[in-house]
């Protein structure tokens, strides 16, 4: 039988001034009708070319199609002329494309409707009429509500969720056979993701298309894919269907991914085992495998025989390593096959010693999270009442149009020593809060104690001694450093600034304390934040928090912008400086999962005020407010099994613009358990026991 | 206690070059282009005959020969001489002291006190943005030529006054340019970072927001430096600027456009000159602009 896709051994190397970048490299992968298949992999790794390349929306150059195939029901479409027309009678009319990125896919110029009707117009040959009629049918099967007018609606009117649905309905208007969803839900918010994976998700079984999802999210595609293709480097490593993959991976990679991205349902204190090293360079690359210098299965075969074929071990499973990992058949994956799976394959080397600071970890952070509860009552910072206001001015007198009320009476403590996670959808307030805090904001009421004294409208002094106390660690390390600073001027200005060193050799020695501290070289202190990669410059950001010997650090977002393997080292770092520091932190986060790794207590915000605040037991185990609820299923969990027999509330429509926020709880529009009551009452904060406190009329 | 020894901790190396000193580094960057070094040399050397004239003119440049008037280029008279017999040549070395002057001085003013009120109106922002902002318009709104006459004319003649007239004629387009590369890089991150750290304004906008400021601003400086030595021949035809017996390329050009068609060497010897000056301070501020930039490191 001829598959929908077959791509045979695909090549494609981009040429830069200083090499070849073989960006997808020998990579073969199949897709049946009706099939759902993912493709995993960090970021640079050759996943989106591979599709572009089979495409042939690669640009040339510096781009090219080295060789291999890729056969469309049997036709090779690297055979047609990128220009070609049947190149575009496939792209778009046989093959649909959604992209990552909603806010730029969409042309501003045209309205949605407009664009819909283009492709409908050129692919399946309507008249305009038709295909106007067609479009409105396409956007309500998305779920877009009033299609007939929104229809002639512009990119910008539309949030970032409904431009995603309208990429969709623009991609499903030609009925295309296989749909290829690049990254679709990476720039949406948890809830968001989960409504646009199921939606994707019952089209493509509506119209019996194929799916190609490619993420970097292993629980994306824990959810949804049948098969799975694992990247690295430009190449397929493990391929297999999903419980092959999850229950019982065989590539280093593989299960190094699994063991490096916290989880919903792991055991808290778990150490996150980071994998070591950065991705590999693809320009130039050596033809030994790219995992081998972060792997810690290697053997001296992999230093001198060329990067593993594809080899079958079971069935449809397929690895690319010398190192045989044994296989084991266990019920449930999840944690307890990683782990022990690590325990017998780590008899030769460096992971027995991993697997030892595993066990040692689980059991001292245990201790720790315990004794630090009961210990610390000390409040180390109190936000009573906070209210952060912008207001929108309009017009030539400037005369007040409307009010944002961005945080809305925020209360919380955070006690010394411990971490609080600050979590909630995208534009909930959880940064105004943070630069309040901060106070690069200066908020319209309440106050906000730090040690006691309150810090709002202190003198200038005052606030450069609260300066050294409270930093900040932030989300972009691209943006965050000054790109004409050396790193060691970068991690050394505080000390300056606040004169806390007396001597040159002071300076220069605490800076070297300071780069060691965060896991750098001293010797790279002379360098700009450009020869660095993204997990060394969150390093050298959160050195510099570290150098004024702060006791709060507020973390936004730290690790959100950084590769899944990476991710887990910083979070690991962030751990070992609380402990050996004694910091506390505000953790800033849309993770839930990252949130509950590293928090001992967390507050939930929905649009500007905290709807639930407790410890993380209470607060993941027994959550009370429906949002949270919603929230905590919407996470998805990188395990099929698990994934299965879980229990899914998808929340309706999205959060509503702070310009009209709803009356009464402002939740109760989207609350599946809302009744008449939630629109006219506003909820406040009940401790219902424990110091679990919740906002909801119904508790 | 216990854990973080336990844990195995990777210090991470980067493979690269060794590490030179920084003003190496720059030295190597800057002279890593051929054109770079030639600009340079171009430059050098007219500031070393600026400097020496008095050694290097083989006549008096002032010095009035009514028997050897518009002679053509000779052993004698290199670039020959003009209508009232003086040589050009030395007229030429003489002049570059002027021109050189009157270039880099009203250039440098422009530019120092356009960029000290743009970043003020930048970085602050509100009233004084507000204030500094229209009064530059005012200045935009006068072509520059005629804002160097008035300003020339209310100060008096003389080389002072041409340097200061021009300099503020200038001065709108460097404040206007600056003030939008702040306000781009005032909303980076990383200046947010500064304040976090405690970081005053005045710190912040020297360490921080100027040195991300200043690329466009090389551009346009080598850009503007004909304009001023042209500009300076404009004023002193029009009696502002140098009285008429000293020597000006600028005003050498004027002078020698009426013999264009007899004597073409009259005008073309110092307009070369003015050419060399602008080609080589574009080139060494093409290298400025590429040494300065972190993101070229490692490449060069």
């Amino acid at each position: 039988m001829v598959q929908m896709l077959e791509v045979r051994n695909l090549r494609t190397q981009f040429k830069v001034d200083n090499g070849i970048v073989q960006a997808v490299d020998g990579v073969s992968y199949h897709i049946d009708h009706g099939e759902i298949v993912g493709i995993v992999g960090e970021s640079g790794c050759g996943k989106s070319v591979t599709q572009l390349s089979l495409l042939q929306l690669i640009s040339s150059p510096p781009g090219k199609i080295m060789g291999g195939e890729a056969l469309f029901e049997g036709v090779d479409l690297l055979k047609f002329k990128s220009d070609s027309e049947q190149m575009r009678k496939i792209r778009g009319g046989n093959i649909g494309i959604i992209f990552q990125e909603p806010m730029t896919s969409l042309n501003p110029v045209l309205t949605i409707g407009q664009q819909i009707v283009e492709s409908v117009m050129l692919h399946l040959k309507m008249d305009s009429a038709a295909a106007r009629k067609h479009a409105v049918e396409q956007l309500k099967l998305v779920g877009i509500t009033d299609a007939e007018q929104r229809i002639d609606n512009y990119p910008h009117q539309f949030s970032g969720g409904m431009r995603q649905r309208a990429m969709i309905a623009m991609a499903m208007a030609c009925r295309p056979k296989l749909l290829i969803a690049d990254e679709p839900t990476t720039a949406l918010d948890v809830t968001t993701q989960a409504q646009i994976l199921e939606l994707l998700k019952d089209t493509v079984k509506h119209f019996d298309t194929s799916l190609l999802i490619v993420t970097h999210n292993l629980g994306v595609v824990a959810r949804y894919a049948q098969r799975i293709y694992v990247m690295y480097a430009g190449r397929v490593v493990e391929s297999g269907t999903s419980n092959d993959i999850f229950a019982n991976p065989r590539h280093p990679y593989t299960i190094g991914l699994l063991k490096a991205v916290p989880r919903l349902d792991e055991p808290k204190g778990h150490k996150l085992v980071p994998i070591n090293g950065l991705p590999p360079s693809l320009i130039n690359r050596p033809p030994m495998c790219a995992f081998l210098l972060r792997c810690s299965y290697r053997t001296e075969k992999c230093y001198q025989e060329p990067w593993p074929e594809l080899k079958v071990v079971d069935g449809q499973h397929c690895v690319s390593c010398y190192v045989d990992l044994p296989a084991k058949k266990l019920g449930s994956g999840g944690n307890v096959t990683i782990l022990q799976l690590m325990n017998t394959a780590g008899m030769k080397d460096p992971s027995a010693e991993l697997s030892d600071i595993v066990a040692s970890t689980v059991s001292q952070k245990d201790q720790l999270t315990n004794s630090t509860y009961q210990s610390s009552e000390e409040i180390l910072l109190e936000a009573k009442n906070l209210k952060m206001y912008f207001s929108g001015t309009k017009g030539f007198f400037k005369h007040e149009a409307a009010q944002i009320k961005a945080v809305d009476d925020v209360s919380f403590k955070v006690r010394k020593g411990e971490t609080l996670g600050l979590v909630g959808e995208s534009g909930c307030g959880k940064t105004t809060v943070a630069r309040c805090i901060l106070q690069l904001y200066s908020p319209t009421g309440g106050g906000i104690h730090f040690e006691g004294r309150n810090i709002l409208g202190q003198p200038k002094r005052g606030l450069r001694n609260m300066r050294r106390r409270v930093q900040l660690i932030f989300q972009d390390p691209y943006s965050s450093l000054d790109p004409r600073q050396t790193a060691g001027s970068i991690i050394g200005e505080p000390l300056k600034v606040h004169k806390m060193v007396a001597s040159k050799q002071e300076y220069s020695h605490r800076v070297a304390e300071l780069f060691e501290m965060v896991g750098l070289d001293p010797s790279m202190e002379d360098r700009v934040p450009h020869e660095f990669s993204g997990g060394q410059r969150q390093r050298i950001g959160i050195a510099r928090a570290l150098a004024t010997n702060p006791s709060l650090i507020v973390c936004d977002e730290p690790i959100s912008a950084l590769d899944v393997s990476i991710q887990a080292q910083i979070i690991n770092l962030l751990e070992e400086l609380q402990e050996k520091l004694g910091l506390t932190y505000l953790f800033i986060a849309h993770d839930l999962s990252v949130v509950r790794h590293i928090s001992d207590r967390v507050a939930v915000m929905y649009l500007g005020r905290i709807v639930e605040i407790t410890d993380w037991k209470s607060l993941y185990e027994n959550p009370l407010h429906p949002y949270t609820k919603a929230l905590l299923s919407a996470v998805p969990i990188p395990d099929p099994f698990v994934e299965e027999k879980r229990e899914r509330i998808i929340l309706r429509g999205e959060v509503p613009s702070l310009l009209n926020r709803p009356t009464g709880c402002c939740f109760h529009p989207r609350c599946s358990e809302a009744i008449e009551d939630c629109s006219s009452i506003v909820p406040t904060l009940k401790n219902v026991g424990g110091g679990h406190e919740v906002a909801c009329i119904k508790m | 206690m216990k854990m973080t020894t336990a844990t195995v901790r990777h210090i991470e190396h980067m493979e690269l070059p060794p590490r030179i000193s920084e003003f190496r580094r720059f030295l190597r960057v800057f002279l890593s282009r051929k054109v770079v070094i030639f600009g340079s040399i171009i430059i050098l050397a007219l500031l070393l005959i600026a400097i020496f004239a008095p050694l290097i003119a083989p006549h008096n440049p002032t010095q009035q020969n009514l028997w050897e008037t518009l002679q053509e280029s000779s052993g004698k008279h290199l670039f020959g001489t003009d209508h009232l017999g003086r040589d050009v040549l030395s007229r030429i070395i003489y002049g570059s002291r002027i021109s050189l002057a009157v270039g880099i001085v009203s250039v440098g003013i422009a530019g120092c006190f356009g960029m000290f009120l743009g970043l003020l109106a930048g970085y602050f922002g509100g009233i004084v943005d507000t204030v500094i902002m229209r009064c530059i318009d005012a200045l935009l709104a006068i072509p520059p030529l005629v804002l160097a006459l008035a300003i020339g004319a209310a100060l008096g003649g003389g080389l002072g006054s041409v340097m200061i007239s021009l300099g503020i004629a200038l001065l709108p387009t460097y404040a206007r340019l600056i003030r939008g590369q702040v306000l781009s890089v005032k909303q980076t991150d990383y200046i947010m970072a500064a304040r976090v750290v405690g970081c005053s304004d005045l710190r912040i906008i020297m360490m921080h927001v100027f040195p991300n400021c200043l690329p466009p601003i090389i551009v346009l400086v080598t850009l503007n430096l004909g304009f001023a030595i042209l500009a300076e021949a404009g004023l002193s035809f029009l009696g502002l600027g140098i009285a008429p017996p000293a020597a000006a390329w600028g005003a050498m050009v004027n002078d020698g456009y009426k013999y264009l068609l007899t004597n073409p060497i009259l005008s073309f010897a110092p307009g070369l000159c003015i050419f060399l000056v602008v080609l080589a301070f574009n080139l060494v501020g093409d290298g400025l602009r590429d040494a300065l930039d972190p993101r070229l490191r490692g490449t060069i």
